[in-house]
């Protein structure tokens, strides 16, 4: 019997405290390898602290990370199958982007010079220039042509779009799917602008003061929440019994977002009542499902950190 | 083509979009239809997304596969899709618009005259086009 | 190719910081030093001229050793290499370049008696006291003591990496404290005949062992002090 390949990333019972905080709270989470999947969550809500520790950057306080099955921490061969570029990277203050770029290509296996010179180009990186004098934009710029060009099995891209304006952040995109089509491999994207890469998700991750609060198919979430708007009563009526995420009212007139799946049965049902049912776009989804779960009565993580 | 929304998984919208460009006639049957990374470039979408989409018209019949080339439109699509699209005609079109008119009170003879004025306009149009 | 060396290629990326700023030290301190002495008047130049102006290169490495992981370590990181990783391909590069320089101030010590300092009657890199040594002996203290202002540099910036300011605090008021029990020790026991007794024994070769030592301790501390550092 073939033994079933090890999750590219593995997480389990993660746990981070700094001083103040739980920076993470008992995550756990099974990724797969060669899909796309978008990390979400507010600022400050665990993203970076995660994936420092997912690429061997930072420790845990408690739990565990497997890289294709093995610990990442100090051990090269796991590492070299990684790339994760900070947000707040640093770079060797004397460097310039050209040298950043050669040291790249020592260190990663795949890395493709082609794509980063057509990168450059794309993005009108100056690569004479001290990296230190660079804008934002042009500093994010340097990370994404190295995440992207270094192919590796595991790329994470914290926030890569810092800086970058919509017409560079578009590139962005579209050479990531290009390129991912044609050299499939794991990347993890953390964002807050959810909308701009939603479709480009086949999973999504959502993560709130540290814990996962969504862990789901993109697919699946799409039509897995509806506005339900109409007459405050028959609105009412309608959504008896299932999970609401938001209110919205305006004199007599409610504006309902529920979490569930609508049948035939039930749209006709809605449209004999008159209410309008529009489909919910998975930033407002993200957004709502956040909310919801900071207002709810938390489990026992929020009973311990109570006590 | 149309967009991507955000109403339905995206795979069977992918799925949707191809059915109405063979339905339509500007992807005949028996020619190639684009590569699951050409429509991912397209839409902008994960390329896994858009091989979902596809499969499922593979499964479904309506494409197959070329090995080493490509996918298809198989023979018979267009008729198949027709008369899928005609039987939910009826649940899709002509329930809602019975629905409006009754709120709206328009009888059964107006509706029926309105539909009529409809068609005769939309293909004197057609002609002109 | 082995990651370790690839870590020492990358330092050298930009070649200035560890070859090209030494050499122009080097080259740029001798050569004031012996236009100093060319300017000085008749009166002035009887007897040996000494300079220390032959340390400048050593104090740059101490400057390096702080350098080299500021500047580098943070980065290195987002190249997917290990703290060991680094922390060896980072040494290696750098006890290369001071054996290099080692042997150079070895070198220029036979050139400088063979010139009869320089025509100066200078000393600047054959220094009495070392230069009465063997080969060996003369290049391994150069070493150890390039070593050593290197590693105090790259610990201090491990340390500070770390833990920050209140770290290199505490390091400093600790290493302050243990010398001057050592030194309240001495005294209490009115111990510093001995003491002056053992330094003035102590030959070159001595004190390069024990330099060799605290270097070795120094590269210790840095180690474990980098394996849990985070940028």
């Amino acid at each position: 019997m073939e033994a079933t390949p090890a999750p590219a990333i593995e997480v389990r019972n993660l746990t981070k405290t700094y001083r103040e905080a739980n920076a993470l709270d008992s995550v756990s989470l099974s990724l797969e390898a060669n899909r796309i999947y978008g990390l979400l969550g507010r600022n400050g809500a665990g993203k970076t602290t995660l994936m420092s520790i997912l690429s061997g950057q930072g420790f845990p306080t408690g739990g565990q990370v497997l890289i294709h099955g093995k610990d990442p921490y100090e051990n090269d061969g796991t590492l070299a199958r990684i790339c994760f570029i900070r947000e707040s990277q640093r770079y060797p203050d004397d460097f310039n982007a050209r040298q950043a770029f050669r040291a790249a290509a020592l260190f990663f296996a795949n890395w493709d010079q082609e794509l980063a010179e057509r990168l450059i180009e794309d993005f009108a990186l100056p690569t004479k220039r001290r990296i230190k004098k660079l804008s934002r934009g042009q500093l994010s710029a340097v990370g994404v042509i190295i995440g992207m060009a270094a192919r590796a099995e595991i790329t994470v891209f914290d926030e890569p779009y810092l800086g970058l304006d919509a017409v560079a952040r578009q590139i962005f995109y579209d050479r990531l799917v290009e390129d991912y089509s044609l050299h499939p491999r794991t990347i993890v994207l953390s964002s807050h602008l959810i909308d701009e890469i939603a479709n480009l998700l086949e999973h999504v991750v959502v993560i709130d003061k540290g814990r996962i609060i969504l862990d789901e198919d993109a697919d699946s979430l799409r039509g897995s929440a509806f506005a339900v708007t109409g007459n405050q009563e028959k609105v009412a009526a309608f959504i008896e019994g299932r999970r609401v995420l938001h209110r919205d009212s305006l004199g007599s007139l409610a504006s309902v977002t529920i979490q569930a799946r609508l049948g035939a049965t039930e749209r006709a049902m809605a449209a004999e009542l008159g209410l309008e049912i529009s489909p919910v776009p998975l930033q407002q989804l993200v957004v709502r499902t956040t909310m919801a779960a900071q207002t709810e009565p938390r489990g026992d993580h929020y009973q311990e950190a109570l006590k | 083509m149309g967009a991507i929304d955000d109403s339905r998984p995206i795979f069977i919208q992918i799925a949707e979009l191809v059915e109405s460009e063979i339905v339509a006639g500007t992807m005949a049957e028996e020619t190639q239809v684009p590569s699951t990374n050409e429509f991912a470039a397209y839409y902008r979408i994960n390329p896994a997304t858009a091989a979902k989409g596809v499969n499922l018209l593979v499964e479904r019949g309506i494409l197959y596969k070329k090995r080493g080339i490509g996918m298809f439109v198989a023979t018979g699509a267009r008729d198949q899709l027709l008369g899928k699209r005609r039987s939910a005609f009826a649940a899709q079109y002509i329930q809602p618009l019975a629905r409006e008119a009754r709120k709206l009170g328009i009888d059964a003879e107006t509706l029926a005259s309105m539909v009529r004025q409809s068609l005769a306009a939309d293909a004197a149009e057609g002609s002109v086009r | 190719m082995n990651r370790v060396v690839k870590v020492a290629r990358m330092q050298l990326i930009n070649k200035w910081s560890f070859l090209g700023i030494p050499m122009v030290i080097l080259v740029a301190s001798t050569l004031m030093t012996f236009a100093i002495w060319a300017l000085l008047p008749a009166s002035a130049r009887e007897g040996t001229l000494y300079s220390g102006s032959g340390q400048a290169v050593m104090w740059y490495f101490l400057a390096l050793g702080i350098q080299s992981l500021t500047f580098t370590f943070p980065f290195s990181q987002a190249m997917s290499v290990s703290r060991r990783t680094f922390y060896l391909g980072t040494l290696g590069l750098f006890a290369t370049i001071a054996m290099g320089y080692a042997i150079l101030y070895y070198l220029l010590g036979l050139v400088e008696k063979a010139t009869g300092g320089w025509g100066f009657n200078g000393q600047l890199f054959a220094l009495g006291w070392i230069a009465g040594n063997n080969a060996a002996i003369q290049i391994l203290f150069y070493f150890v003591a390039m070593v050593l202002l290197f590693m105090i540099g790259f610990w201090a910036a491990t340390v500070y990496m770390r833990w920050k300011a209140t770290g290199l605090l505490i390091a400093g008021i600790g290493f302050a404290v243990v010398l001057l029990g050592l030194v309240a020790l001495a005294t209490l026991n009115d111990a510093w005949p001995q003491v002056g007794a053992w330094f003035a024994a102590m030959q070159v070769l001595g004190l390069s062992i024990v330099l060799g030592g605290l270097c070795v301790l120094l590269a210790g501390g840095s180690y474990l002090t980098l394996r849990r550092a985070t940028t």
